[in-house]
């Protein structure tokens, strides 16, 4: 009865997240489509600025504009587009939006797998000498790299590792690093002040059965989630660090679309980011 | 240590306030003649590419922080209060929206909005209007979970069994309830705003010059060389650290991952 109890609830709370992560993708695909449509030039029809364009062409044009004509049906034909791998055409950089983030990925990806996982390991890290040990020794250092880390912006950081040839992923680790250790700190003092492993330590378990057993099992749903908003965080200091330090990736491509006001190219990539982004915290969710 | 915390903070904000007054020249002034110029008499920290004395800068970039980035927290923290009051799943909707864009690609889709001929002044409130209205999602989620935990408690089935309505509810119960969890999240955004605009100021995409603020001041620190040259361009980093270190210790609390 417990088991079928425990099986109903979480399926509620997958269909909720479910439907969650669908109307989010939804409804930012909508933002998306309105962002395009209001992008200087749209709607404007190329036959009169081109006269290379044959009648038939012009025709076809023309029918596939009047056809987009409400935002409804602009939004299902972008969404039908996306959904193909076409996500329109960069309006400054005159290419297909697709073409972009397909050579720009593999560029940003080491950079953030490799900034979440070392910043989610060093904060987790630090958190674990902050509370465990309990020895001042162990936690005044790991608060002051913390709380100084965070007092540096990030792209100072990326900056300073750009000036010294250094790979630039530990400055998105060093930069994630306080965010995730503040969450991670609270989170082990919680299970280290709990009955259950004040009882454990009263029966006399030995230190690594008391970790493993009382704080990280326990904790692990909520560090899976903790994972999840640092990849959120990763991809927010993406942006300044490929954009001063010059990295041809996903983050430098969205500061030339802001700065250059391409819509297109800033509607797909809100479009994408929120996708990865909500599947990422939706698997977060469902670890806890 | 919290003493000393708060007696420097003090000295920043009354030194933003009373900029006009300490800085020896306005921030804009060019002196022509000197572009570039190392520390001297007149200028104790030198002068800019096109002349502007730093000090003078860097006194009025620090009025604008300690005045917007408050205001933008506010604005924030006003925002989420409206939203979390909403029924339950809308409002949940909206924050794993907003939640699941990261903030500063918000932000500059807000911004690439903006008209051209936007004037600086003007780009200043709405760069700041922006980063507040961007960054709401956060604390909107930590009240929301609190009205939902109210929704249980005890005191507000007396209230409602009492007869009170919502307004009285809200305004004298809930309220005072939500008071401390409005302020903590209002001290978690002030340097989570400082630092966002120093950010966004390297990216150029923070405060327009001419206005100064310690993001388009820290611009300059793209040029290496021209640091190891002359250290006291890091003055802005210097003082934006110890202004960061300072809040931290004030309020050690960073539960919210911004």
């Amino acid at each position: 009865m417990i088991g079928a109890g425990r099986e109903a609830r979480f399926a509620g709370r997958f269909t909720a997240q479910l439907l969650t992560f669908v109307a989010t993708v939804l409804i930012v695909g909508l933002l998306a489509a309105a962002l395009v449509r209001s992008s200087p030039g749209y709607g404007t029809d190329p036959c009169v600025f081109d006269p290379g364009i044959d009648a038939k062409t012009c025709d076809v044009l023309q029918q596939r504009y009047r056809s987009a004509d409400s935002l409804i049906a602009f939004y299902s034909g972008y969404l039908a587009a996306a959904l193909n791998g076409d996500f329109g055409q960069s309006s400054e950089m005159q290419r297909p939006v697709a073409e972009l983030l397909r050579n720009r990925v593999p560029v940003s990806a080491p950079l953030l797998l490799g900034g979440t996982a070392g910043g989610l390991g060093l904060g987790c890290l630090l958190a674990w000498l902050a509370v465990w040990p309990r020895r001042k020794a162990c936690q005044i250092p790991a608060m002051a790299a913390s709380g100084l880390l965070l007092a540096v912006p990030p792209a100072v950081l990326a900056l300073l590792l750009f000036f010294r040839e250094w790979p630039l992923w530990p400055g998105i680790a060093l930069a994630l690093m306080p965010r995730v250790f503040g969450t991670a700190k609270a989170l082990l003092e919680d299970f280290y002040q709990s009955p259950a492993l004040l009882a454990a330590r009263a029966r006399g378990l030995g230190s690594s059965r008391l970790a493993f057993g009382y704080v990280l099992g326990p904790a692990a749903p909520q560090l899976a989630a903790l994972a999840g908003v640092a990849v959120v965080i990763a991809f927010g200091l993406l942006l300044p660090v490929e954009a001063l330090c010059d990295v041809p990736g996903i983050g430098q491509l969205t500061w030339i679309a802001a700065s250059k006001r391409d819509l297109p190219l800033l509607a797909a990539l809100a479009l994408i980011i929120s996708t990865l982004v909500a599947s990422v915290q939706w698997l977060g969710d469902l670890t806890r | 240590m919290k003493t000393l915390a708060t007696g420097f903070l003090l000295l920043i904000v009354l030194m933003g306030l009373a900029a006009p007054w300490i800085a020896p020249y306005e921030y804009e002034r060019q002196f022509r003649d000197l572009p570039a110029a190392g520390p001297q008499p007149g200028h104790f920290m030198g002068t800019d590419d096109v002349g502007r004395d730093r000090f003078s800068r860097l006194v009025y970039a620090t009025r604008i922080s300690v005045v917007f980035a408050p205001t933008a927290a506010l604005v924030s923290i006003m925002v989420a209060l409206l939203i979390s009051s909403l029924a339950a799943w809308p409002a949940r909707l909206l924050t794993s929206i907003f939640l699941s864009l990261p903030w500063i690609f918000l932000f500059m889709i807000l911004r690439s909005k903006l008209p051209l001929n936007t004037s600086p002044e003007v780009l200043l409130v709405l760069t700041f209007g922006l980063m507040g209205i961007a960054g709401w999602a956060f604390p909107s989620r930590i009240f929301s979970a609190a009205i939902r935990e109210m929704g249980k408690s005890g005191w507000l089935l007396q209230a409602r069994a009492a007869g009170l309505s919502p307004v009285r509810i809200a305004m004298a119960h809930a309220g005072p309830h939500l008071w401390s969890l409005v302020l903590a999240q209002f001290r978690v955004l002030i340097p989570a705003y400082v630092l966002s605009e120093a950010s966004l100021g390297l990216l150029g995409l923070g405060v327009p010059d001419p206005l100064p603020s310690w993001g388009n001041l820290l611009r300059e620190l793209q040029h290496p060389y021209a640091v190891q040259a002359n250290p006291w361009l890091l003055a802005p980093l210097a003082l934006l650290i110890a202004v960061m270190i300072s809040l931290e210790v004030l309020d050690p609390s960073r539960r919210v991952a911004i």
